[in-house]
């Protein structure tokens, strides 16, 4: 029954997409926007159907995915060490606390420039300027997550003699699981975004660079082609991670 | 008279910033490389910025487009949302369209945007506006979700019609959440406005920027820099006030932002 109400969901929901793309074949065939603004839908995913058995779109592909992957890992680890050290330990919380209410509200685009000027043109600016970005929505969720950990648990564990360290590692990092997942989902949503745009700032490869490349010789075709990659690649993302929860979360409560 | 210790939590921010702004200064210092100026110099050179008419007229209309995406994407998103949180039938319409379009860099939609509408204010606008967007919707859709049964049961039990029952009991019930998903909406817009800008290279401050970075005007790079920073931050910290005016009733669930962009 569950799954039967599911497929229906999935199929309701396929609707607006279905229309998105009706609408937008209708206004190329009616001819309110004209085929070099607006070429039609099934010439767009003809072109990334060709594109991508090619060998140089895949280069692009594996050299987005390359940054966004780095930048991604970087800000797990640091995320969730930072995150689990402030709520284990006051000290690091008085100076993680403020250093974080003011970098977190900071766009870290308009750090761009700084970091193209200091670590040059290269991976390494992109890597960290997405490090930078999907850091604190994992950080911050590690650390509520963290908190959030009943304190009857860390004693039933003191109780039975686990030293402290060891309660970190096996009581309070399973128990904030489900909210650091969460935070690392938005982070890969906003590694997918902060990726593209650096590419797009300066780049000489990857998707972003692609969508501008073509926007300069108003090839309208082969500006869609990278958008909607960039959305198929989150979606897969996405879904990947998704996996990797109900992996990780087996035997939760539902959540 | 506030103790030593409240008085040090509310000057912690403070203190942070002049903290990083001397890691800045001995960095610099160490490096001693031409492109990287010091701290000093960077603020030094922020009041030429503000002082010369035409920055600041390009700073002030950055930020107008910034307030009509944002107030037109919270208008549309939180009905939106609201509605997506407590009926099942708009939600599974919605969510997919939603997830395509999630990943989708907003501010790179705008060669596309250009192409049809021109580089003017409506290009910019839209785009903040569909940055926006998409995080108030979430967290009015996760806030509508979480109202608890029994307050729509009564209300219906009064005689509460159903939108008078969003209206009145989902809406301030999912406030807080609401406006967790306003704020990170509002670093969002900066964000997607610097980005447009820099593509869209017209007028704006992501335009003095990026300009000047082309141009190799070290100082006025890292200036605007600080200048952009200091609107995140300080924009953040109004909302902040007027969010713990709105919601005192309820204790903040992150008091600190999770930006997107």
């Amino acid at each position: 029954m569950k799954t039967r109400a599911l497929t229906s969901d999935v199929l309701f929901g396929l609707v607006p997409i279905a229309l998105l793309i009706a609408v937008w074949q209708a206004l190329v065939s009616f001819g309110y926007a004209p085929v070099t603004l607006l070429p039609p839908p099934g010439l767009v995913f003809a072109r990334l159907a060709q594109q991508l058995v090619t060998g140089t779109f895949q280069q692009e592909i594996a050299a987005t995915l390359f940054r966004l992957f780095a930048g991604f890992a970087i800000a797990v680890v640091l995320g969730v060490s930072i995150g689990l050290a402030a709520a284990a330990n006051p000290a690091v919380n008085a100076v993680v606390r403020p250093l974080v209410r003011v970098l977190a509200p900071l766009p870290k685009v308009a750090l761009y420039p700084a970091l193209l000027l200091l670590l040059g043109f290269g991976h390494e600016s992109k890597i960290t300027l997405v490090a930078a970005d999907a850091l604190f929505p994992i950080l911050l969720s590690t650390y509520y997550g963290a908190s959030m950990v009943e304190q009857k648990l860390i004693w039933s564990a003191m109780a039975a003699g686990t030293s402290p360290r060891e309660i970190l590692f096996k009581v309070v990092l399973p128990a904030a699981m489900p909210s650091i997942l969460t935070g690392c989902r938005i982070g890969l949503v906003i590694s997918c975004i902060v990726v593209f745009l650096a590419e797009m700032i300066t780049s000489t490869d990857g998707l972003g660079h692609l969508l501008v490349t073509a926007a300069r010789t108003f090839q309208a075709v082969d500006m869609f082609v990278p958008l909607i990659t960039i959305s198929l690649l989150g979606l897969i993302l996405n879904g990947a991670l998704e996996a990797l929860r109900s992996f990780l979360l087996r035997g939760f409560p539902e959540v | 008279m506030m103790s030593p210790r409240a008085m040090l939590t509310r000057a912690a921010p403070v203190l942070a910033c002049l903290g990083l702004l001397a890691v800045w200064q001995l960095a610099s210092l160490a490096l001693n490389n031409d492109s990287f100026p010091t701290a000093i110099e960077a603020i030094r050179a922020i009041p030429s910025i503000l002082g010369d008419k035409e920055s600041l007229i390009n700073i002030l209309a950055s930020l107008r487009r910034m307030a009509v995406g944002f107030s037109l994407a919270v208008a549309l998103s939180i009905p939106l949302g609201l509605m997506m949180g407590r009926s099942r039938a708009v939600a599974s319409f919605f969510n997919p369209l939603l997830m395509v379009i999630y990943p989708v860099p907003k501010a790179a939609l705008m060669p596309i945007i250009m192409l049809w509408l021109g580089v003017g204010d409506i290009a910019k606008t839209l785009v903040i506006f569909l940055g926006v967007s998409l995080p108030v919707i979430y967290h009015s859709f996760e806030g509508a979700k979480a109202v608890e049964e029994k307050m729509l049961w009564s209300g219906a039990a009064m005689g509460l019609s159903a939108p008078q029952r969003l209206i009145r009991i989902v809406l301030p019930a999912a406030l807080p959440e609401i406006l967790t998903g306003c704020r990170t909406g509002l670093v969002l817009a900066l964000i997607t406005m610097i980005t447009s800008e820099m593509i869209a290279r017209q007028s704006g401050a992501g335009n003095i920027l990026f300009n000047a970075l082309d141009m190799g005007q070290y100082d006025t790079v890292f200036a605007m820099i600080i200048i952009v920073g200091a609107m995140g931050i300080g924009l953040d910290a109004l909302f902040e006030r007027m969010r713990a005016r709105l919601v005192k009733w309820s204790e903040p669930q992150f008091d600190i932002p999770l930006s997107f962009s």
